[in-house]
């Protein structure tokens, strides 16, 4: 009876408990790359994580291989629906008449410009000067360089962080759900959480033209999606991260944001 | 009724006992690592074979690979091949594993990477006095590396968050079921538990340290530079807070390194119990000073600039303990100018007077004295200090300035 009890009550918890939030921005003039074009996807930055009992994101080598080996064939499969050309690297020593070094700092460039954007546009520091602009920031001459010496039209940068609870977390978040039938209901303790975002740049312009970040996270730890370790988790990580990509609409009634406004679901 | 009084009070007492062993453990004051103690943990050719740390060395393989092509490092050759060999002779059993990198940092700051890279600010080097100072620096760095801290330090942090994680719950839910309220055993075990992991990082560094010392001086160098380097480091902490009529900070529960203070102590007792009699030990201050040389002036225009005039002067003065020189002067002079108190232009032009008496005074403190000669109205000498400055420089910013003042 008890037993039964448990699994409504981590049932009914469920739902609650588990959200994915996304907001994505694009420059006014954008549409969605469609037909004839081609498409350098950069290393995707990719990491996953065992959270501990304590809650600490303890990396894990052999998850982390498999998640990368599953985000890169992901995203050949949802890019292959577009019809363009994609090229996606493994290595940064992959792309021909281009330096590791340069890629490297293609990359670093791009994390900084990242961190801007998410700072300005997320976090709650808006700024004036880019008010009703929608998406204006650019990677400058380095990009377009980028372009010209390999013909690519956009590149698109990935970064997904996945920690996965492992079972002492799950344990401490039963021992939770088993703490409401005494009056200390604490199944919350946090769980799986999912944080993703990837940014496109327009490589004969060099500016990025589109930005999107999905958190998902489970507060009840032992309920996960988008398991990065195995191929349909990370199929729907690219899916929600890249599958709906929204065209910039014209900005200028005061409204900043375009595409989805913190769909939530 | 009373069995259930006597469960619960021996619930309490588990985690009242919890918390007091752990407020044992803690204090700032530990007991001294001993050298001979000190057996390093990891042979050559390390790699790991457990799944913690293997996903640890995965990224910490990803951060060397940012590291090692950031524009902050400086990559003379002959510098840092200078730093690859020292730590190869201080590095213990794992001497040929270790990299090192040398960033553009004007701060006493170097830190080992648990795959066994180090990074080592510039401003470090200018405080070194000679080679003894900084191999006792790096390797105490590799100490952490011999002695597996990093993993071990996680381990210690995940069991005891884990602990504390289940021991919370259980005190709540525990609590809960019979009636009692134990938050307030909670926070004290919280509390606890930070302050046993910060206890943990300082016994670390202790341990580092008495490796360190172990090592420089199986090498040959003179282990008593190691406990100068924390003399000095106090020394102008005092001299920093002292300028800004400010305290020294002294050590607190909360830190995650021993306070300078009691590393003095311990290295000093260390370092005589390292000695061995009739051995000779060597500070190497030429061959130091002969691979800094070049850099030496960009290393004092880096710490001048940030405008820290207490510890930038405690730091020339200690430098010039080894003999005044041409540099050390016009930075002196630099530091007053910069810090403009009444009276400090008069001394800054004693210092740009003094600097130009050497023969390695940089062309800067030709210029320098210069507008103090003209200021003072000794137009002739002013005009044979610029066309110094002119032949120095040739293709100063300001040439054409100063080539109009001379002529």
């Amino acid at each position: 009876m008890r037993k039964r009890g448990l699994a409504l009550a981590l049932a009914a918890l469920a739902p609650l408990s588990a959200c994915v939030e996304m907001k994505q921005y694009a420059d006014v003039q954008f549409t969605p790359p469609q037909g004839d074009y081609k498409l350098l996807v950069l290393r995707p930055d990719v990491t996953v994580s065992s959270l501990t009992t304590g809650g600490m994101p303890e990396p894990r080598a052999d998850w982390t291989e498999q998640a990368v080996t599953n985000v890169i064939n992901a995203v050949r499969a949802q890019q292959g629906q577009h019809g363009g050309k994609v090229t996606i690297l493994a290595h940064r020593n992959e792309l021909p008449g281009v330096t590791a070094q340069e890629v490297a700092d293609m990359e670093r460039l791009n994390f900084a410009v990242a961190q801007s954007i998410v700072l300005h546009k997320y976090l709650g520091e808006y700024l004036p000067t880019k008010r009703g602009k929608g998406l204006d920031w650019t990677l400058g001459e380095d990009a377009v360089r980028l372009g010209q010496k390999t013909g690519y039209d956009y590149a698109l940068f990935m970064h997904a962080e996945d920690e996965v609870a492992s079972r002492g977390r799950v344990m401490l978040g039963v021992l939770g759900a088993a703490g409401c039938f005494v009056g200390f209901c604490a199944p919350n303790v946090g769980g799986a959480t999912d944080l993703d975002y990837a940014s496109l740049v327009d490589l004969k312009t060099g500016e990025v033209v589109w930005f999107n970040v999905v958190l998902a996270r489970s507060e009840v730890p032992g309920i996960d999606f988008s398991d990065l370790r195995t191929p349909t988790g990370a199929a729907q990580m690219v899916d929600r991260l890249l599958g709906r990509m929204k065209p910039g609409q014209d900005v200028g009634k005061g409204r900043v944001m375009t595409g989805d406004q913190g769909e939530k679901r | 009724m009373c069995g259930r009084c006597l469960e619960i009070s021996r619930r309490s007492l588990l985690v009242g006992g919890g918390v007091a062993a752990a407020a044992l453990s803690t204090g700032v004051a530990q007991a001294r690592v001993l050298p001979r103690d000190m057996v390093p943990l990891v042979g050559p050719g390390y790699r790991p074979t457990e799944k913690d740390e293997k996903g640890i060395w995965q990224l910490m393989d990803r951060a060397e690979e940012e590291i090692s092509g950031s524009n902050l490092l400086i990559e003379d050759p002959k510098l840092t091949g200078y730093l690859r060999d020292l730590i190869g002779t201080v590095g213990g059993p794992a001497a040929k594993d270790f990299r090192i990198y040398l960033a553009h940092v004007p701060d006493f700051n170097a830190m080992m990477f648990p795959t066994g890279f180090a990074v080592v600010f510039s401003g470090l080097l200018l405080r070194m006095r000679n080679e003894a100072q900084l191999a006792g620096v790096i390797a105490h760095e590799a100490g952490h590396f011999l002695r597996r801290h990093q993993i071990r330090s996680w381990r210690d942090q995940k069991r005891k968050t884990d602990i504390l994680a289940f021991a919370s719950m259980l005190a709540g839910v525990g609590g809960a079921a019979g009636g009692v309220y134990l938050g307030d055993y909670v926070q004290l075990a919280q509390l606890g538990t930070l302050l046993t992991l910060f206890s943990y990082s300082r016994a670390m560094e202790a341990e580092a340290d008495a490796m360190g010392i172990k090592l420089i001086a199986e090498a040959g160098y003179d282990p008593r530079q190691m406990p100068t380097v924390w003399q000095q480091l106090i020394g102008e902490e005092a001299a920093s807070a002292r300028y800004r009529r400010k305290r020294r900070q002294k050590g607190s529960l909360f830190d995650t390194h021993p306070s300078p203070d009691s590393r003095l102590a311990d290295l000093r007792l260390s370092a005589a119990e390292v000695t061995v009699p009739g051995k000779l030990y060597n500070d190497y201050r030429a061959r130091y000073l002969g691979v800094l040389g070049p850099f030496r002036q960009t290393l004092l225009e880096d710490q001048v600039k940030l405008n820290d005039p207490g510890a930038s002067q405690y730091l020339i003065n200690t430098l010039a303990q080894d003999g005044w020189n041409g540099l050390l002067r016009f930075y002196e002079g630099e530091i007053w100018r910069l810090r403009n108190r009444p009276g400090d232009e008069e001394r800054a032009a004693q210092s740009y007077a003094a600097a130009v008496l050497y023969a390695d005074a940089p062309a800067d403190a030709y210029r320098w004295h210069g507008i103090q000669l003209l200021k003072a109205g000794r137009t002739g000498e002013a005009k044979a200090a610029f066309a110094r400055y002119l032949t120095m420089k040739p293709n100063a910013p300001d040439a054409a300035w100063v080539r109009q003042m001379v002529s």
